[in-house]
């Protein structure tokens, strides 16, 4: 195992860092409609239209964008690692199909009921996102129990019983779809199709603070992550508590998956993707894969939600179609020329 | 002999019988049909039949279809988009009816192969539901009927246009879910009803029937009224989910209503009231005014919001 370079470490994660901060001051300016920034901040107090559509309307977005992008991508690393396999992602687990199950179920049994919160002090937030949150929890807790091979966490089960708890999942959902009313399916399919719509900074900051929380616990692993691509008994060998390790991350990314299945759906590919991108751009040392994804997955789920409201405007497309598009492409390109190098994990 | 001429006047007799009864029998298919069995694949569908006076021949309905309430009665069979195959076969109707947007063209293809008669109407344009229903009265043999329901609704759509002449235009977003913000865009007949009720739907110029609208693009064009006409809408949740955008003028004014109706949303014969609806949502000055006894369409102008 290499040492972790420091320069390197500091010189990727800057440039990231960098690239993410200018990405979202200029995702903030772009849009469907015109922005005079003087005009929204000049007034702030009260029916100031430029101002509402900066601070409540794009910035929400723009941050929710970053956290649910950066989120994605370190599961995505992760999983990859635990599950030993390359196609690994967020979606995988079981736990997205859960969430989005009750998301739906909270859509069609209740669709305006709102949670005060602290006592309405803080005003008013939509259930639905705390239907699915519960929704994921249930699937990951019964995905977990259908996992355990002689009281370890086996990673194909866990696979198989993700793939298959899914689908079975999607099943429940399109025949709820075609009980419901039709006004209510159409609904119901442009939520399944995610989006980062939310204006409540409430939300952006329960989910950031629970990303990175998350996301920093994970990066504590690195080393161990690093340990565990060698193969689970070479990990164990050298000192690795193989099945603690399976278990916590197991449970620290279905609980970060379900947070952000929870407020913007089904966004995928960028899990996927983005940590094979970044492998073959700086190498697969997960102490450093892992800061890095985050920062890209954000960069690219910004611009991508940013291309999604302008691109067929005044209609908003679903951010998961502009994902797949650019990101599939892209994908396919670094790995024609990176072709001679061996994919690792 | 006798014996033989009593042969040949029985067959005669028996012949002339044969040939009477099913003279007829024919005389009677020319006359008067047999009763048409009419099978609907649209709520829209089921309610023109209805209206045009056909019900008693409509054998088979989707689940979807509730009104008028004897429609809820019938034989079902199947989903707006997925009506079952089998179950119109088994009603061995005469006609089938869907729409060419939401009926899917494979099954109905199938039905034709099973010789059945499909047909299927497009509702995408006010006049589309007009002509529409002018062609289902045609082909079901009485277009007289069919004549009287769309004078019937043109009269309603001139009594509203009258009413609503002198208004100024409300610039109107017309909703049918929040999260996510699903609205009517420009190729949808409400689109049309909006404009004839005096408003003007903000996301008119987009090329979708429906579309998902990102709340940016409300803010700028800061609607006038805000109507929300899908299921499950709530008057209290409605004017909460925009009240934090207190710029968009239909927020400030309390113009942000949650109105459930199918007469609005569905294209059938009931879109004269579906329009009086919506100009009561986005002109209530003109209809205060003229239950007070005062001139219809006078003194509706008001001060220009």
């Amino acid at each position: 195992m290499k040492v972790l370079d420091r320069r390197k470490m500091i010189f990727v994660n800057g440039v990231l860092l960098a690239l993410l901060t200018l990405s979202m001051v200029a995702c903030t300016l772009l849009g469907p409609v015109h922005l005079d920034l003087s005009r929204a901040l000049r007034d702030l107090s009260f029916a100031n239209p430029d101002a509402e559509i900066l601070f409540r309307a794009r910035l929400p977005r723009v941050l929710l964008g970053v956290a649910i992008g950066g989120g994605m991508a370190a599961c995505g690393v992760v999983l990859q690692a635990l599950l030993g396999n390359p196609l690994a992602c967020p979606q995988m687990l079981g736990v997205s199909g859960g969430a989005s199950l009750g998301g739906i179920l909270g859509l069609i049994l209740f669709p305006n009921w709102l949670l005060p919160i602290a006592g309405g002090l803080l005003g008013e937030i939509s259930w639905v996102p705390l239907a699915a949150f519960l929704g994921a929890l249930c699937s990951m807790t019964l995905v977990y129990r259908f996992s355990l091979f002689h009281g370890r966490l086996h990673p194909y089960h866990l696979l198989l019983s993700g793939v298959i708890f899914n689908s079975f999942i999607a099943a429940v959902i399109m025949f709820l779809n075609s009980i419901i009313d039709f006004y209510q399916a159409q609904g119901l399919l442009f939520w399944l199709m995610g989006s980062l719509s939310t204006r409540a900074y409430l939300t952006v900051a329960f989910i950031w603070a629970y990303i990175s929380f998350g996301f920093l616990w994970l990066w504590a692993k690195g080393l161990s992550l690093n340990l565990i691509t060698l193969g689970e008994e070479a990990a164990m060998q050298l000192g690795v508590e193989t099945g603690a390790l399976q278990r916590q991350i197991f449970i620290a990314s279905s609980l970060m998956i379900g947070a952000m299945v929870s407020v913007s759906g089904m966004i995928g590919f960028i899990g996927l993707m983005i940590p094979h991108v970044m492998r073959l751009i700086i190498g697969s040392d997960h102490r450093l894969l892992l800061p890095a994804s985050f920062l890209a997955g954000g960069i690219f789920l910004c611009w991508a939600d940013t291309l999604a409201r302008v691109l067929l405007a005044p209609a908003e497309l679903p951010v998961g179609i502009i994902t797949a598009f650019f990101g599939g492409p892209f994908f396919l390109f670094l790995l024609y020329r990176e072709g001679r190098k061996a994919l690792t994990l | 002999m006798k014996h033989f001429q009593r042969l040949i006047t029985l067959h005669l007799l028996t012949a002339s019988l044969f040939v009477l009864c099913n003279s007829a029998f024919f005389a009677h298919a020319a006359s008067a049909p047999r009763s048409q069995r009419i099978v609907s694949l649209a709520p829209s569908v089921t309610e023109t039949l209805f209206a045009l006076g056909f019900g008693n021949r409509v054998v088979g309905v989707t689940t979807y279809c509730d009104y008028p309430a004897e429609a809820r009665k019938l034989p079902k069979i199947g989903g707006f988009m997925n009506p079952s195959l089998e179950a119109v076969a088994a009603k061995r109707p005469d006609f089938v009816i869907g729409v060419s947007s939401a009926t899917d063209p494979v099954k109905a293809r199938e039905m034709e192969r099973l010789g059945l008669k499909v047909t299927l109407i497009s509702l995408a344009s006010v006049n589309d539901i007009l002509s529409s229903i002018k062609s289902i009265a045609r082909l079901l043999g009485s277009p007289e009927a069919g004549e009287k329901l769309v004078d019937k609704i043109s009269l309603q759509f001139d009594e509203i246009k009258k009413r609503v002449a002198s208004a100024p235009r409300r610039t109107t977003l017309l909703a049918v879910g929040l999260r996510p913000l699903v609205v009517v865009g420009g190729k949808n007949f409400i689109n049309e009803l909006i404009f004839l009720a005096g408003g003007e739907n903000i996301a008119g110029n987009a090329d979708q029937p429906w579309l998902n609208l990102p709340d940016e693009y409300v803010v700028a064009k800061a609607p006038q009224v805000i109507i929300e006409a899908g299921m499950g809408s709530e008057r209290g949740d409605s004017a909460k989910h925009w009240g934090d955008l207190k710029s968009i003028p239909a927020v400030r004014e309390h113009r942000v209503y949650a109105y459930q109706s199918d007469k609005i949303l569905r294209p059938g014969p009931r879109i004269g009231e579906g329009l009086e609806e919506i100009a009561r949502l986005v002109h209530p000055e003109c209809f205060a005014e003229a239950k007070r006894g005062v001139n219809k369409g006078k003194g509706c102008e008001g001060p220009r919001p």
